[in-house]
């Protein structure tokens, strides 16, 4: 199976009413995944596209039992209703809203380590497997069933990404969506992991950026335990420093977390570097994957 | 966003943490006023947002009313580390005995809050972290137990400070976590915390607000004095324009070439891309996942109201973002502000088919390929 969802994974939705919940809970229906319950606060008892709501993810759970949330709430809310799947037993939350507080972010992901749940984001693009579920809000047609497993700061560079190599014929297994950071309850190291033990991922496709140590842990963890090719692709090389570049992470600050230091560390740690999406197909098959067509 | 050290000390103050005796003005006149007022040697500060001002010119001593006068005079109006100063503070000047640093921010690795106290102060953090490690103690706080005042006077007994200061440091880590608290702060420092005689008092604050806090902090945000519009220039009229158009992401470079982007790391890719090809990227709006017809109206104006800007590359790559609320959103724009500078779009994502047809209908091709609109545009800005 693929990574953290596969097709039979029970969906909640957070959110389900509001309009960025609905429409992108009809696309993750029509994709076939699998939404079994949605909640807003004070419109439980409805039933939007066939999904009963619920006023709280307490209810969701006693009647339709869903294993993973993904959530729509606004930042302000958002690791409030978080902390509320996280409670009610939920094994995976996904925050896609962009601006949740930093004090509100540490406090819902030390109860996700408390309570061993994963939190992914905040400001994710969710994740995908293609052909099997899609617990996020990517635009499915970029993406193809395959062999690569990816990990992405930016869910937008992740379409980017995934849309060259479907010209090339190469699919991905499950491509994770980690946020725009500075802090990440899912890491890429924890994805890694997740991989390495993953039979339908032979190699993995690293999207990272400036701002940070995501990708030097990783490059840690690559050259001590992973045992897969790595294809590291790292934007941001020609930004200004000092300025925060679209992601509250993504900032060089006092010379630190530099596009340079994270691609000397992800080579030294043995991934091919690669310098623009185009260059990645190549690499994967000098990596030994095959493409489709 | 960070906050002057005027507002900062001023929070400090209110939270019981003793600072120097003075006040903020904007004239040479006020600033000898305020010398006189205190009656001895005083420091005058630049009031900039940059670090390392000492270096810089920016902090000066003067022994009397008539010297803090001239003092002031040269530093207002002057530059800083390439901002403009128009407001300095005037303190009294304290002989430290020995300077400390007290701090909390957070701790991106561990995922949690950190308080930071060392025994050397008055220099950067990151510094004493690196040269004298065995002079920091760290403690990290679990959110959701929160903070109790032992942790002060833990961190006072790892710096070794003596019975007459270590209770003083230790109240003062404790309104240093209120403040971080409150005001949802992203880092708050005393730095330095010198000792004065047998008290402690902050000679600098620091302290830098979360903005993703920034709808419950509307009291401090209403008190927190921006400079008005009328007093800003180019570029800084420019970035606040854009704010209140509602982009969360505007950037200043040298080039010609505007780009407009739906996604951070595409965004940055685009950039790197066109530098890559030689073309030269002049203003950067980034318009975050969730963007509306509006936004891409109001990008396009940001960008183009660069005089330099020759060429506008838009990439959009939708995933929550429509491409037919952007289309919308371009055509709109240029259908109500007629250009002839050369707009280039990169289309591709949700909703892309219904994007480019609205775009046919004011004849501008949607690229489907990145390489192709970075090319296309670069070479329309030689």
């Amino acid at each position: 199976m693929a990574v953290l969802i596969d097709s039979e994974t029970r969906i909640l939705v957070q959110g389900i009413t509001g309009k960025i919940g609905s429409f992108q809970t009809q696309l993750m229906i029509e994709y076939g995944s699998n939404v079994v319950a949605g909640v807003t606060p004070g419109k439980g008892g409805q039933v939007f596209n066939g999904v009963p709501v619920f006023d709280s993810v307490h209810g969701a759970v006693k009647e339709d039992s869903p294993e993973v949330s993904i959530s729509f709430v606004p930042g302000q809310y958002a690791a409030d209703s978080a902390m509320e799947a996280i409670d009610a037993g939920l094994r995976l939350v996904v925050v896609v809203a962009e601006a949740v507080p930093l004090s509100d972010t540490v406090k819902m992901l030390q109860l996700a380590r408390e309570r061993q749940a994963f939190v992914l984001g905040p400001d994710t693009a969710g994740l995908i497997s293609p052909g099997r579920s899609k617990l996020g809000v990517q635009p499915h047609l970029l993406f193809s069933e395959g062999p690569v497993g990816m990990i992405s700061r930016s869910g937008a560079l992740s379409y980017e990404t995934a849309k060259t190599l479907k010209q090339h014929g190469i699919g991905q297994s499950t491509v994770i969506g980690l946020g725009g950071g500075p802090l990440w309850g899912f890491t890429c190291t924890d994805a890694l992991r997740l991989f390495q033990q993953d039979e339908d991922t032979s190699a993995v496709v690293l999207l990272g950026e400036i701002g940070g140590h995501m990708e030097e842990d990783a490059a840690q963890y690559i050259g001590k335990e992973f045992s897969k090719p790595v294809v590291a692709l790292i934007v941001g090389r020609t930004a200004p420093p000092g300025q925060k570049m679209g992601h509250a992470g993504a900032i060089v600050q006092q010379g630190k977390g530099t596009a340079q230091e994270k691609i000397a560390a992800l080579r030294n740690a043995g991934a091919l570097i690669a310098r623009a999406p185009r260059e990645i197909p190549d690499l994967l098959r000098k990596a030994g994957i095959k493409s489709g067509r | 966003m960070n906050l002057y050290e005027f507002q900062s000390k001023r929070i400090f103050s209110e939270n019981g943490i003793p600072i120097p005796r003075g006040r903020c003005v904007e004239s040479a006149e006020e600033a000898a006023q305020v010398a006189s007022e205190i009656q001895r040697s005083v420091v005058v500060k630049a009031q900039v947002l940059v670090g390392g001002r000492g270096l810089a010119g920016g902090v000066r001593f003067a022994e009397n009313p008539e010297e803090t006068g001239k003092v002031a005079s040269q530093i207002l109006g002057g530059m800083v580390k390439g901002q403009k100063t128009r407001i300095v503070l005037v303190e009294e000047k304290l002989e430290a005995s020995s300077e400390l640093y007290a701090g909390v921010t957070y701790d991106f690795r561990m995922k949690c809050p950190v308080i930071v106290a060392s025994s050397r102060g008055g220099v950067d953090i990151e510094t004493v972290a690196r040269e004298h490690p065995q002079d920091i103690a760290r403690i990290t706080i679990d959110s959701l137990r929160g903070f109790s005042p032992y942790i002060g006077r833990e961190l006072a007994s790892e710096i070794r400070l003596k019975a007459n200061v270590s209770f003083q440091y230790a109240n003062v880590v404790a309104a240093l976590w209120h403040i971080f608290k409150r005001y949802d702060a992203e880092l708050v420092e005393a730095n330095p915390l010198a000792i004065v005689g047998d008290r402690l008092v902050a000679l600098d604050a620091k302290l830098s607000l979360d903005e993703k806090a920034s709808f419950r902090q509307k009291d401090l945000m209403d008190r927190i004095e921006q400079i008005p519009i009328d007093r800003l220039e180019g570029f800084e009229i420019r970035r606040y324009r854009a704010r209140q158009m509602g982009i969360p992401t505007y950037i200043e470079m040298e080039g010609n070439l505007g780009v407009v982007a739906d996604g951070a790391g595409t965004g940055m890719l685009t950039l790197d891309l066109i530098a890559d090809s030689a073309g030269k990227t002049g203003v950067y709006c980034e318009m975050g996942g969730e963007t509306t017809m509006e936004l891409m109206e109001n990008a396009l104006k940001a960008v183009l109201s660069v005089d330099r800007t020759r060429v506008v590359l838009v990439n959009l790559i939708g995933g929550l973002n429509r491409m037919d609320e952007m289309a919308k959103g371009i055509t709109s724009y240029l259908t109500k502000n007629p250009t002839r500078i050369p707009i280039v779009v990169r289309m591709s994502g949700t909703m892309e088919e219904e994007g480019r047809r609205i775009l046919r209908e004011i004849e501008i091709h949607a690229y489907d390929d990145l390489y192709e609109a970075v090319q296309e545009a670069v070479h329309l800005s030689r």
